[in-house]
């Protein structure tokens, strides 16, 4: 383990009701590198974010931050500490404008004043969406809106989920370009089900099944070794 | 021009819906028009009634639209909001008719609220201390117990001049009469009986404390059996001990200066007294809110029928108790004096003689139109419906209101504290209930089934608008206002249905009974209500 | 070895073991007027000559809990087997009690064809609930019956209907049939009321094992996924709804015909909240718990009333939001409750409740 890491999750237990969603993800995320979380459907990948951030609480292990501990502190909190959250789906609120939906992220007075040169460079587009309704924009709209809105304060960390799914080509494309560009500036954990995006974005991987990390390395070595492709991440 | 017609496509049953309302609305109207009378006097029910709608469906809104934010915000159906609403009225007529007791009973409520300020405090200092298992297990217990000693063997002991609801001389309904008549003669203040005030004001002090070191202590032990430790405060919170002192001091002083302040508040205009009323009406809702929220409803967010039952049961706590404290028994409350005018000049003919004169009616085409009921209380509505939707739209608070009630997850996500919006909103739902509370009061009359009345009410109006929509809310009261004071009109005149010799008259059940079919009818078109946002 | 023997090869043994403790209950209850009479020192030929005496007393209030717990029963079967969140059941019981009522009183009708009425009534009223049923859900659904039930409180206490109903003072003057008086044939109607309680309670718990009722139970776990099953939920709904308000249409008929006066407050939706506490205090879905929780409500609402008088209201509420924050899931539902996976499916329908439920895509 080095020292350089910004988020380290050590071997987390969480429960959602009574099932055992995880049952022992460790995950390391050296800083400003991108970290991609494979696996197939339902292992867990969601839950991980969730619950680094407070929303799924893990029962059991640690989930260091910058050095601080996150277990045990509210979502708020943790979020504040400068963790900002991407969810599957966009989740960008439907009844806010594009503004608001920015303006809602800030955590100081300024916040947007001051990133909103960076985000409207990134996704020009929200510049002239600025007044629309959240529920009126396209889905890769919604998906842009999203990142820009974890843009708004100071993080350094961001947790995103799922980024290209249901997305044209084309704007996949776009979004890659744009998470790239993030992360000169920033730490990114993401979570993606496409391997070939996640290939190209990120550094390091790691693989949860079953609710399990079981594997994590360099996405360099994974991407030559199909054996283990075709064990964790094709269909089953 | 397109998107209008598309918009109408889109909400095909809205404005179909919308459209057959009007024209309903439009008949009755007609059916009031009174065929022999001249000129404008021809409208004189029409608009009468129209006032009277808009008057019911204002009080309805005020509760309604607090309900509504709830529900929307914390999925928190609070079937207390009834009984808050009765008792905005009851502590506003209190304040009204009796300010001597709301001073009385001033000093002792801010004493005891004093020690819960010390609560980061005592939080800190538990923190700090680290106690012992069982130590810690016992302490919440043991505090509560001393609490419920110590305030039990003071607080009755404790004077606060006020009535008594099993002599008529001195109830209730006497002080409410005496008042109306202007010719209230408060009774002499009490001492305390039995011990030296500074025993008596001491102990509510420690019992404040105790209990507040019962609610740290509990509090600690959740934080102990949850997962973490938590974050601790390294600084001793000092800004707890300054509002403790500051709360102590006020209520020494309200407590020595207790009567020139009751002989002030006494003998000042109905009309002061009446802001006054309002503003601890809706001060007491604040806090009785906030309170709720914080030790009752939060436990149970999880499980939101467990909070419907418990809003049930605080429901029912407080008509008890409003009904040992006031009495069963109907009473008025009087208006304020600038809608109480019935001398020279009045009823007025004009705005600039309602205003010269402080009219209690005032002549509209022929007919009598009471001030207050039908005038003040619809503006006063739509003051409120305006600043609730610009609190909604353009404050942060706001913001995060509407972004929460979609996705509460995603909000605590961004960094936001959630529960405190929670408390915060919740509050001001129950505030704005005990407004409309001590706002009806006067026109309705206090009853301690005043709340249960006006439960049905606001749930019908908002079913028929949409559950969880601000429009919806607005819309839903006003249509449930006027169709009830149309049906109480056409009660009285009857409606001529022809092929019958006597005019078919509505008897009273059937108010209820054509709210509740028109809300089955609506939501058999559009099962979300009005507004209601589509599964 | 053990595993050979299958469930099915031994009936009477085994269904014996399944509900050993509701047969013991049964017992005990079969017994419990005679255990009364001697602990109060009365002779037995006395108590079964229905002279006033403890027993007499207690069979009383024996009876209110069976006619409750036949009430909660079909609360239960309704909202905590099928999911539906009704506010206005109230008004089921409410129309057996007045029907009975009237029928007596102003009909002379026999008891026979006023039993069939109140069934008939049963069914009509669950098909005037059933208009709404496929179109509303959730809370909603509740709110549209609790106004249906409003409009019968309202009706029954009107003044038109005072000849026939009461008004707000309630239906008096009612005579029960001879052979089945509350007061002179008290031990019979104790040993027919718990007859019909637990032929009730048996009944539906065959219910709930059929696969109709396992449809109801999917239903309220998950409606979408029970259609997709392709399973027709309305018709599901409708007859555990119907099969609802005819067992509790009959618990007023009994009500009716026990208490000398019926008041419009059965009638109330602080009635169908009664019946709502009780589950919950019995433990929502589970047959014992509506029982044990009706038992539970009349015992408090009764000994409280007794010892604090007008102050018993507020110890009351005070008990029901201890017991919801300190056992929130009832009596039966806590003890049973041990990994079991009852919670989560609670956790899970209470969220949908919310109309405009968001991001469950």
């Amino acid at each position: 383990m080095d020292n350089k890491a910004l988020l380290h999750v050590n071997n987390i237990h969480t429960f959602i009701g009574q099932f055992h969603i995880l049952e022992g993800v460790s995950i390391h995320v050296p800083k400003g590198k991108i970290v991609a979380i494979l696996g197939r459907n339902g292992a867990g990948k969601t839950t991980t974010l969730k619950s680094i951030l407070g929303l799924t609480p893990p029962s059991q292990g640690s989930i260091l931050f910058d050095g601080q501990e996150l277990q045990g502190q509210r979502s708020f909190e943790i979020a504040a500490l400068g963790i900002g959250y991407v969810p599957e789906h966009r989740a960008i609120f439907r009844d806010l404008n594009v503004s608001e939906n920015l303006k809602i992220a800030e955590r100081k007075k300024g916040d947007l004043a001051r990133k909103e040169a960076f985000i409207f460079d990134l996704f020009p587009d929200l510049k002239r969406l600025i007044q629309l309704q959240g529920d009126h924009l396209s889905g890769g709209q919604q998906q842009m809106l999203a990142i820009a809105r974890a843009l708004v304060p100071d993080n350094k960390l961001l947790l995103i989920d799922e980024p290209t799914e249901g997305l044209a080509p084309v704007l996949i494309e776009q979004m890659m370009a744009a998470i790239r560009q993030l992360s000169a500036e920033t730490t990114i954990l993401l979570v993606e089900q496409n391997f070939i995006v996640a290939s190209q974005l990120a550094e390091d991987y790691v693989i949860i099944e079953e609710g399990q990390s079981v594997k994590a390395g360099k996405m360099a070595d994974l991407v030559k070794d199909p054996a283990t492709i075709r064990r964790y991440l094709e269909a089953a | 021009m397109t998107t209008l017609l598309q918009s109408f496509r889109k909400n095909r049953a809205l404005w179909v819906t919308l459209l057959v309302l009007c024209i309903t609305f439009l008949m009755a109207v007609r059916g009031l028009v009174d065929p022999i009378a001249e000129g404008g006097e021809r409208y004189k029910n029409v608009v009468i009634t129209i006032l009277r709608g808009l008057s019911t469906g204002s009080i309805i809104f005020l509760v309604a639209s607090g309900f509504s934010i709830i529900f929307g915000l914390m999925n928190v159906l609070n079937m207390a909001h009834g009984a808050l609403f009765m008792i905005g009225a009851y502590v506003g007529w209190t304040m009204a008719v009796r300010p001597d007791t709301v001073v009385d009973a001033f000093t002792p409520l801010v004493l005891l609220s004093a020690g819960f300020t010390l609560l980061p405090f005592l939080d800190w200092s538990l923190q700090k201390l680290n106690l012992p298992k069982v130590a810690g297990g016992l302490l919440p217990w043991v505090g509560l117990i001393l609490a419920i000693v110590v305030l039990g063997f003071a607080f009755p002991k404790y004077p606060i001049t006020s009535w008594d609801v099993g002599s008529y001389e001195i109830s209730p309904t006497n002080y409410a009469f005496a008042a109306s008549q202007g010719q209230l003669v408060a009774p002499e203040p009490e001492g305390f009986a039995g011990i030296s005030p500074l025993v008596g004001l001491g102990s509510i002090i420690l019992g404040g404390i105790l209990a507040a070191i019962s609610m740290a202590g509990f509090a600690a032990n959740r934080r102990r059996s949850g997962a973490g430790t938590g974050s601790t405060k390294e600084s001793l919170p000092w800004k707890s001990f300054l509002i403790f002192i500051g709360l102590v001091f006020l209520g020494w002083i309200v407590y020595f200066f207790n009567t020139p302040i009751s002989t002030f508040l006494l003998n000042i205009d109905t009309t002061w007294l009446f802001i006054l009323a309002v503003l601890v009406a809706v001060a007491t809702g604040v806090l009785l809110g906030a309170l709720i929220e914080a030790t009752l409803v939060r436990p149970l967010y999880e499980t939101h029928l467990y909070v419907l039952m418990l809003t049930l049961g605080v429901s029912s706590i407080i008509i008890e108790v409003v009904r040992a404290i006031w009495g069963a028994p109907e009473f008025t409350m009087p208006r304020p004096s600038i809608f109480d005018g019935t001398g020279e000049g009045c009823p007025a003919e004009s705005l600039g003689a309602l205003i010269e004169h402080k009219c209690s009616t005032i002549q509209v085409l022929g007919g009598r139109v009471r001030t207050y009921n039908e005038i003040f209380i619809p503006i006063l509505g739509i003051v409120v419906l305006i600043t609730v939707w610009i609190l909604l739209q353009r404050t942060r608070l706001g913001m995060i209101v509407r972004a929460g009630v979609q996705d509460s997850d995603m909000v605590k996500a961004l960094g936001i504290n959630v529960q405190r919006i929670f408390t915060i909103v919740f509050a001001l739902g129950v505030g704005l209930a005990t407004l409309g509370g001590v706002i009806g009061a006067p026109s309705t009359g206090l009853t301690t089934t005043l709340g249960d009345s006006l439960l049905i009410n606001l749930l019908v109006a908002l079913a028929i608008g949409g559950l969880t929509s601000y429009p919806g809310a607005a819309a839903g009261a006003l249509i449930v206002g006027l169709l009830q004071q149309f049906i109480i009109k056409y009660g009285q005149i009857g409606i001529h249905i022809p092929f019958m010799d006597e005019p078919f008259k509505p008897t009273p059940p059937l108010v209820p009974a054509m709210t509740v079919l028109l809300m089955v009818v609506i939501l058999l078109v559009m099962p979300n209500g009005l507004f209601g946002r589509k599964e | 070895m053990t595993t050979i023997t299958s469930p099915q090869t031994n009936g009477l043994g085994q269904f014996f073991k399944n509900n050993r403790g509701v047969l013991f209950s049964i017992a005990g209850l079969i017994f419990l007027p005679f255990a009364l009479t001697l602990l109060d020192g009365q002779s037995i030929g006395s108590m079964l000559a229905n002279e006033s005496g403890l027993s007499k007393f207690y069979q009383g209030l024996a009876i209110e809990i069976f006619i409750l717990a036949i009430y909660a029963l079909s609360y239960d079967l309704l909202f905590g087997i099928t999911g539906l969140l009704s506010f206005g059941h109230a008004m089921f019981f409410g129309v057996g009690a007045y029907l009975t009522g009237i029928m007596l009183k102003s009909f002379s009708w026999g008891l026979l064809p006023i039993i069939g009425l109140v069934a008939v009534a049963g069914l009509v009223m669950a098909l005037i609930f059933s208009i709404v049923l496929p179109r509303v859900k959730g809370i909603t659904f509740a709110l549209v019956t609790l106004g249906i039930a409003q409009v019968f409180y309202i009706v029954i206490q009107s003044r038109e209907m005072a000849d026939l109903a009461g008004a707000e003072i309630g239906l008096q003057g009612v005579t029960p049939p001879a052979y089945l008086n509350p007061v002179e044939q008290r031990l019979r109607f104790y040993y027919v009321g718990l007859v019909v309680l637990f032929g009730v309670y048996f009944l539906y718990k065959r219910f709930v094992d059929s696969p109709t009722g396992h449809v109801c139970v999917a239903i309220r776990e998950n409606e979408d996924r029970a259609t997709m099953l392709g399973f027709n939920t309305f018709y599901f709904k409708l007859v555990a709804l119907t099969i609802s308000s005819i067992t509790a249409a009959f618990a007023g008929a009994m009500h009716g015909l026990f208490h000398p006066i019926i008041r419009p407050g059965i009638a109330s939706s602080h009635y169908t909240i009664a019946a709502l506490l009780m589950i919950l205090m019995g433990g929502i879905g589970t047959l014992d718990g509506a029982i044990i929780g009706a038992a539970t409500f009349k015992l408090l609402s009764f000994y409280l009333e007794k010892w604090f008088g007008g102050t018993s209201q507020v110890i009351i509420g005070v008990v029901y939001i201890m017991l919801v924050l300190f056992l929130p899931y009832g009596i039966v539902g806590t003890w049973k409750l041990r990994g079991v996976r009852l919670r989560d499916g609670w956790r899970d329908f209470l969220q949908r409740l919310k109309p405009s439920q968001t991001n469950n895509d």
